[in-house]
């Protein structure tokens, strides 16, 4: 196309570039700026009057040597990572299972009871926990049930040895409906021809899951892992909701972190510095799961 | 597709078992919680107190409801909710579709280069630019402001290329004829490719909505103005002020439950209405774009 003839057909769409403009300028205002102006900020020093000035890697290196970041991060990968596996465990498990029952009454209930705490905030499925745990709450009531009436109440809450568990239990409670109902869509999509075939062949129901079923549910596996390791390291509302001091050693992750350093406490370069971090490693670590797992391969 | 299945093509009689007491264990952990939950909330707040199961009532009551809207003032957060979540909503669905068909119009120049400046976005995350975000809205004068919260997150790049897609679906066959006839191209947006994309509109209706609600981060970096906090706002200080000793006097747990159960209620309606459309929605949100 010639320059001419380019700009006759931009002129004939001179109107829909107008109407794109806000857009385009929400995008620089909100996104685009703020990811530039973060990488500017952890290069200056932490300063609320004034032009601040620029120190190098001073703020890096602040971050790398913080005993509390090192933490963060250790509580953000394992707690990420369990959470992340209980959910893909009862994700899958639930869709099988609800794949071999025949009343729709009966699969429908499950799949909209186990998809429901999807749709609710931490501020409400934490609160829920939060009482549930307490003293006076059902899990200790539970316990003198079965321990007999002496039992003492164990406040879970702020005990650190429980945090983590309680951490991974309640996030798995509210995501793996979700998983469930990508895996059922997966199943649902499968040839049915296939099953017959291997029934005709003389294949039990339970041979059929295990080398039908499972195996064409691969691809959408790695659809999970790559949108769960994205997941892992933005957990924030979480630890907000349900962290609290006796306990944050174990639980407090990067992004809590980052937000306390950085809203709370001022500490415009430090935090910044962090963010810039985890965002770098946010990018090489799904470059790294697509790579392994194929995903360009199998979805471009 | 032959569906029949004979008996011969379940399984065996201990490996169903097995199944059914699975999914009841998983029935019985996803509800009861639940039920706890509403139980706590239509008790008495000395019940609520007491130790026990609470999965029925000692006594039926609703002074955690009426607490939380007298002594609580929950109305007001109710309502900033619930207009922040719809207003923004809204304009995010008309912008999606608009940008949508835009990105779909074969002719346009630089169409490629400006779908990757808005694909780019996507793989910037929100929650780490979150100190910039408070930034430029500081710049701006948008702290503490119904307009600030709203239009954080008014434009989603997710949004805009799902709407593209469905309109890529759309058999372009069905828009050349339209305009054979003569047909405006607002026309042909409004009765040929909206509605064609029904489940797309919905499935972002919802998730943003969704997403709106139950918004904590932005909410809580933007606001420290009490009469504009959202509804996780205050659920939030109610449940950190229930284990701390400063402060307002903590709301009894029944009055908790209760704020629970109302912050519930608008998704769990909301599901109800969109649900015909989301499976197909919600699985095209995993797939690549």
């Amino acid at each position: 196309m010639t320059a001419r003839k380019l700009w006759k057909q931009v002129k004939k769409y001179k109107l829909i570039y107008a109407m794109l403009f806000p857009i385009a300028l929400y995008f620089i205002m909100f996104s685009y700026y703020p990811l530039i102006l973060g990488i500017i900020n952890s290069f200056r020093e932490s300063k609320l009057i004034g032009t601040p000035r620029f120190v190098g890697f001073a703020n890096y290196k602040e971050v790398l040597a913080n005993p509390l970041y090192m933490n963060a991060l250790e509580n953000t990968i394992i707690v990420g990572v369990l959470t992340f596996i209980v959910q893909f465990v009862f994700g899958l498990l639930i869709a099988l299972a609800l794949n071999e029952i025949k009343s729709r009454f009966i699969k429908s209930t499950i799949q909209s009871v186990t998809y429901l705490p999807n749709l609710l905030s931490w501020a409400i499925v934490g609160g829920m926990w939060i009482t549930i745990l307490s003293p006076s709450g059902m899990v200790n009531a539970l316990r003198q049930i079965i321990l007999g009436e002496g039992t003492s109440p164990i406040v879970f809450m702020s005990e650190p040895k429980y945090a983590r568990t309680i951490m991974v239990l309640t996030g798995a409670w509210k995501g793996a409906g979700y998983f469930a109902v990508l895996f059922i869509a997966a199943i649902v999509s499968i040839n049915q021809s296939i099953y017959e075939s291997a029934r005709i062949d003389g294949a039990s129901r339970l041979k059929q899951i295990v080398y039908i079923t499972i195996p064409n549910l691969v691809s959408t596996m790695k659809v999970i892992v790559v949108l769960g390791s994205m997941s892992i390291l933005r957990n924030f509302d979480q630890i907000f909701v349900m962290g609290n001091s006796l306990i944050y050693d174990k639980v407090r992750n990067l992004l809590y972190l980052i937000y306390n350093d950085g809203i709370v406490n001022f500490k415009v370069g430090l935090a910044t510095a962090a963010a810039t971090i985890v965002l770098i490693a946010t990018f090489l670590l799904s470059t790294f799961v697509r790579k392994i797992t194929r995903y360009d391969e199998t979805y471009s | 597709m032959f569906r029949n299945r004979s008996l011969n093509n379940d399984l065996a009689l201990p490996q169903r078992i097995i199944n059914y007491i699975f999914l009841t264990f998983v029935f019985v952990i996803m509800v009861i919680p639940m039920i706890n939950v509403f139980v706590i909330s239509t008790s008495t707040a000395l019940d609520a107190s007491q130790a026990g199961l609470k999965l029925w009532w000692t006594k039926f009551s609703l002074e955690g409801y009426e607490y939380v809207f007298r002594i609580t003032k929950l109305g007001r957060p109710f309502l900033n909710s619930l207009f922040v979540s719809f207003t923004s909503t809204i304009i995010q669905v008309i912008i999606s579709s608009l940008a949508g068909y835009i990105l779909v119009q074969r002719e346009l120049p630089f169409r490629k280069a400006i779908t990757s400046f808005i694909l780019l976005t996507m793989m910037i995350p929100g929650d780490l630019t979150l100190i910039s975000i408070y930034q430029v809205n500081k710049q701006l004068h948008l702290l503490n402001s119904y307009t600030g919260l709203i239009i954080n997150g008014l434009v989603s790049g997710f949004c805009i290329l799902l709407m593209r897609n469905y309109f890529l679906s759309v058999p372009e066959s069905l828009a050349e004829s339209a305009r054979i006839d003569g047909a405006s191209e607002l026309r042909i947006f409004s009765t040929i490719y909206l509605p064609l994309s029904v489940p797309g509109l919905a499935t972002i209706f919802f998730l943003e909505f969704v997403g709106k609600w139950n918004s904590i981060m932005i909410p809580t970096t933007l606001v420290t103005d009490q009469s504009l906090f959202t509804l996780p706002l205050v659920l939030k200080s109610m449940i950190i002020n229930k284990s701390s000793v400063s402060g307002a006097p903590p709301a009894p747990d029944n009055a908790v439950m209760a704020a629970i159960v109302i912050a519930t209620i608008p998704l769990i309606l909301i599901y109800v209405f969109a649900q015909r459309f989301l499976l197909s929605g919600m699985t095209l949100g995993a797939s690549k774009e």
